[in-house]
């Protein structure tokens, strides 16, 4: 029907046809630099860095050492994506990834744990904790924004309780510390490697299986989703579980890398997790929270940070930029879904 | 009634919507100290005309006079400027304020010094409105808290404080009980006293015997009948509202109906009850059978398959599938029996408009689209190729499956989810006002669905407001009124006339 309203327009003014190629051109280069724009963005960003500061920033050290950093965060971030997708806030995952950091570290240094164990029980905290936001919030209906506030107070109280707000680093195992410390494969982290993995189990997940599918069917639509037969509350009782889980690994990580526990280390990763996922909902799926545009998101503000910063830009300048990029985002983000 | 205290008018509106002509050239006027009855079956047109009235809809033609001045309404500020309150049918309240902060919202609060909100003022004069209707509120209660009587008592306190000229009343007495009603009735006479003008809108036919001067009906979105109501009795105002019904019967749907008393009973509803919604239903559901349910707008249609179908919790009764008892309030259960809904809600219930044609329709069908049938993976080529088979069979207008189905129109948004449920296949089939604001070959085309499933032994539930519509399809039609089953039509009985003849006889108490 469209198409023949387009077509009596044009009989009806006399527009040429090479006006439609360039029309149709021009609707082509938007469709990319939609769904690519972030990608794109972070070519031109390297560019810039590149020709700015070719002796430092473009080399393999620079590369690892970006990569490496970026991996614990992209990890709270793909896992950040998860309950976001299906419309929950969650707002404990910086306190979660403090308590499973200093929880696997706590059973090492203070219970004398195999690391194994410790990392065992730092997911099964995870789960208990995501388990009561999901069951306050998917089942007695408590607002998730709410709930995790306060919930983030919660477990930050019971990280003080397990490590008695003190820094831990005796006691801990050289495995532990290999998971965060040691280089494999090309000469990158483990890290790297371990958040790759994370990644493309994530996107098998949400992209490919029915339980990803019916992840997008409840954010997209809830009463639809649920006269569909599809059993909202689980799902999203489920996607609290995985976003503590994806926190405490980050936590573990990071501790791991630095072979010690600081109290409350995990605050300060809140913010940057928010930003990644929303910024990758600009691109790749334009709209939508979307796996791979969260992780290259989270490159990109590395980018940026680790560039500015060579660049010996003041930090006051960088936290500006940093918070206007999110803007636009979140922007570009608003217009898509309404457009 | 004299034309000199006139205070509104509408001349020769009209307005129509994609496939209806809701309001058709209407001339209604309002004089002060007068009661206006409007009546009128579902769909007749009178919702359309409040919001035309309250600034709501803009019609397509006509003018509008208040005070003898020609105005144009954009929004429903202007109507309230012009002294227009309303008590629409729908509960309109901010369910977190107090009863006081409803009661004057939009009015403007009283204010005190500093021209702060004076509470204390607040709260005195809600009491007195309500205490003029009779109820005794606290104005601090929550309002959300409130029973839907008292709430609904707190909206006409609303349009009481605004000092109206002109009152307009949708189905105000609407879970109000035998004593609440009189007392409304009470502050209607003392209004038509003070000059006001007003408008009632109700099913309830001896409620406008009751208390109206004058009644006009409305028919398919024509004013029928005006006159003055002592020259009505309630056979008299059925009459005008029915018509002549067989005119239009004919070209909507005529279904060839073969017998279905020897097949299996498929569904069976025993007492089943949803507090306060619906009481005590039951009935029976043949293989091959299209049953209707008839009812007047709030009569409990879409709660009652809602409770049937899981999505609400029912709070005492039985439903089965060939003799097996399903669990109440699961949808999974539900399905897995072999009973399907589509919503009538379209939009909000039944399709994901930002996703795509092929992602809705495989919503519910994804473990039948599997890429290995034993792995939960997604398939994306069985699923476009599922949702392009399903397309071509309901004649749905899109480029691709990839196509949003925001973008369709209603009758293609319909077929979306008759295709989402057609694929997943049931032995009984729910459909709730599935020809709602569709054209007459989107019509056609559910009909043609319906009919198919019915001829291959399916059980089919059709809830139309359309009686017309329920008459040309249906076996069989049970009459709702309030919750409550009040007839079961069939054969020679199963006529629009007859249908709303059990409506109104049973809603006029």
């Amino acid at each position: 029907m469209s198409t023949g309203r387009r077509q009596s327009e044009s009989v009806a003014y006399g527009a040429p046809t090479g006006d439609q190629e360039r029309k149709a051109k021009g609707a082509l280069v938007r469709k990319i630099l939609k769904q690519y724009g972030l990608l794109i963005a972070l070519i031109i960003v390297v560019i810039f860095f590149g020709l700015a500061r070719p002796d430092t920033f473009l080399t393999m050290d620079t590369a690892r050492a970006l990569l490496s950093q970026s991996s614990a965060p992209a990890i709270l971030a793909i896992g950040l994506t998860v309950p976001l997708i299906l419309g929950d806030f969650d707002l404990s995952i910086g306190s979660m990834l403090g308590l499973g950091g200093a929880t696997a570290v706590a059973m090492m240094s203070l219970y004398g744990t195999s690391w194994q164990v410790a990392v065992l029980v730092a997911f099964l905290i995870a789960i208990l904790g995501g388990s009561i936001i999901g069951f306050f919030t998917s089942y007695l209906g408590s607002s998730s924004f709410v709930m995790t506030l306060a919930m983030a107070t919660v477990l930050l109280g019971v990280e003080y309780l397990i490590t008695g707000m003190t820094t831990l680093y005796s006691g801990i195992q050289p495995g532990y510390v290999a998971l965060g410390q040691s280089t494999s494969l090309f000469g990158l982290n483990n890290q790297v490697w371990i958040a790759l993995g994370v990644a493309a189990a994530a996107f098998i997940l949400l992209e490919k299986t029915e339980l990803g599918r019916n992840m997008y069917a409840v954010g997209g639509n809830q009463l639809a989703a649920r006269f569909a037969g599809i059993n909202v509350r689980r799902l999203r009782l489920t996607g609290f579980i995985i976003v503590a889980c994806a926190a405490a690994f980050t936590g573990i990580l990071l501790t791991a890398q630095a072979a010690s526990s600081t109290p409350n280390a995990g605050v300060s990763y809140l913010l940057p997790a928010y930003a990644a996922v929303f910024l990758g909902s600009a691109s790749f799926r334009p709209g939508q929270f979307n796996v791979i545009g969260t992780v290259v998101a989270v490159i990109f503000l590395g980018v940026v940070q680790t560039g500015l910063q060579m660049m010996q830009i003041q930090t006051a300048w960088i936290l500006i930029l940093q918070g206007v990029i999110l803007i636009v985002a979140i922007q570009a983000n608003r217009i898509e879904r309404q457009g | 009634m004299t034309t000199t205290n006139l205070v509104l008018e509408l001349r020769s509106v009209s307005k129509s919507y994609p496939g209806v002509k809701a309001v058709q050239n209407v001339d209604i006027a309002l004089a002060s100290s007068e009661v206006v009855g409007l009546v009128g079956k579902n769909g007749a047109g009178k919702s359309t005309l409040i919001k035309i009235m309250a600034g709501l809809v803009r019609p397509d033609s006509g003018q509008f006079f208040s005070v003898g001045a020609n105005v144009e309404l954009t929004n429903s500020d202007e109507a309230s400027a012009l002294g227009l309150a309303f008590v629409h049918q729908e509960l309109s309240l901010v369910a977190s304020m107090t009863v006081a902060e409803n009661v004057f919202l939009g009015a403007g609060y009283p204010r005190g010094p500093l021209r702060l909100v004076d509470w204390a003022a607040l709260r005195r004069q809600s009491d007195a409105a309500l205490e003029r209707l009779g109820v005794s509120i606290n104005p601090k209660a929550i309002t959300g808290g409130l029973s839907t009587a008292q709430q609904r008592m707190v909206m006409i306190a609303r349009a009481l404080v605004q000092d109206a000229r002109i009152l307009v009343l949708d189905e105000p007495t609407a879970a109000l009980t035998a004593q609440e009603t009189d007392h409304l009735f009470a502050v209607i006479e003392s209004l038509r006293k003070d000059g006001v003008a007003i408008l009632y809108v109700s099913h309830r036919l001896d409620e406008i015997l009751d208390i109206t001067d004058r009644t006009v009906v409305m028919r398919d979105g024509r004013v029928v009948d005006t006159r003055p109501t002592s020259e009505h009795d309630s056979a008299s105002l059925v009459e005008c509202i029915t018509g002549e019904a067989s005119a239009v019967e004919s070209d909507t749907v005529h279904m060839r109906k073969e017998s279905v008393a020897s097949h299996d009973v498929v569904l069976s509803v025993a007492n089943l009850s949803r507090h306060g919604v619906i009481h005590d239903v039951s009935f029976e559901v043949r293989a091959g059978e299209i049953l209707g349910i008839a009812g007047l707008v709030g009569a409990g249609r879409t709660e009652l398959v809602e409770a049937i179908f899981g999505v609400a919790q029912a709070t005492s009764g039985t439903v089965s599938v060939h003799g097996t008892q399903i669990k109440l309030g699961s949808t999974k259960a539900a399905m897995n029996a072999g009973i399907v809904l589509l919503p009538e809600d379209r939009k909000r219930q039944g399709n994901i408009i930002e996703m795509d044609i092929a992602k809705n329709i495989s919503m519910p069908n994804l473990p039948k689209l599997r890429a290995w049938s034993r792995l939960p993976f997604l398939s994306p080529s069985r699923e476009t190729s599922a949702a392009r088979s399903q397309m071509t069979l309901l004649k749905v207008k899109a480029g691709s499956p990839s196509v949003l189905v925001s973008q369709l129109s209603g009758g293609n948004q319909q077929k979306v989810l008759l295709g989402k449920w057609l694929l997943h296949g049931a032995e009984v089939f729910i459909f709730d006002e599935p020809t709602q604001g569709i054209d007459v070959q989107g019509r056609q085309d559910v009909y043609d669905v319906i009919g198919r499933l019915a001829s291959e032994g399916k059980a089919v539930i059709f809830i139309s407001s359309d009686f017309a519509e329920l008459v040309g399809a249906c076996h069989r039609a049970v009459v709702l009124v309030d919750g409550i089953v009040r007839g079961e039509l069939e054969g020679e009985q199963l006529t629009e006339r007859g249908i709303l003849e059990r409506c109104y006889q049973y809603a006029a108490g």
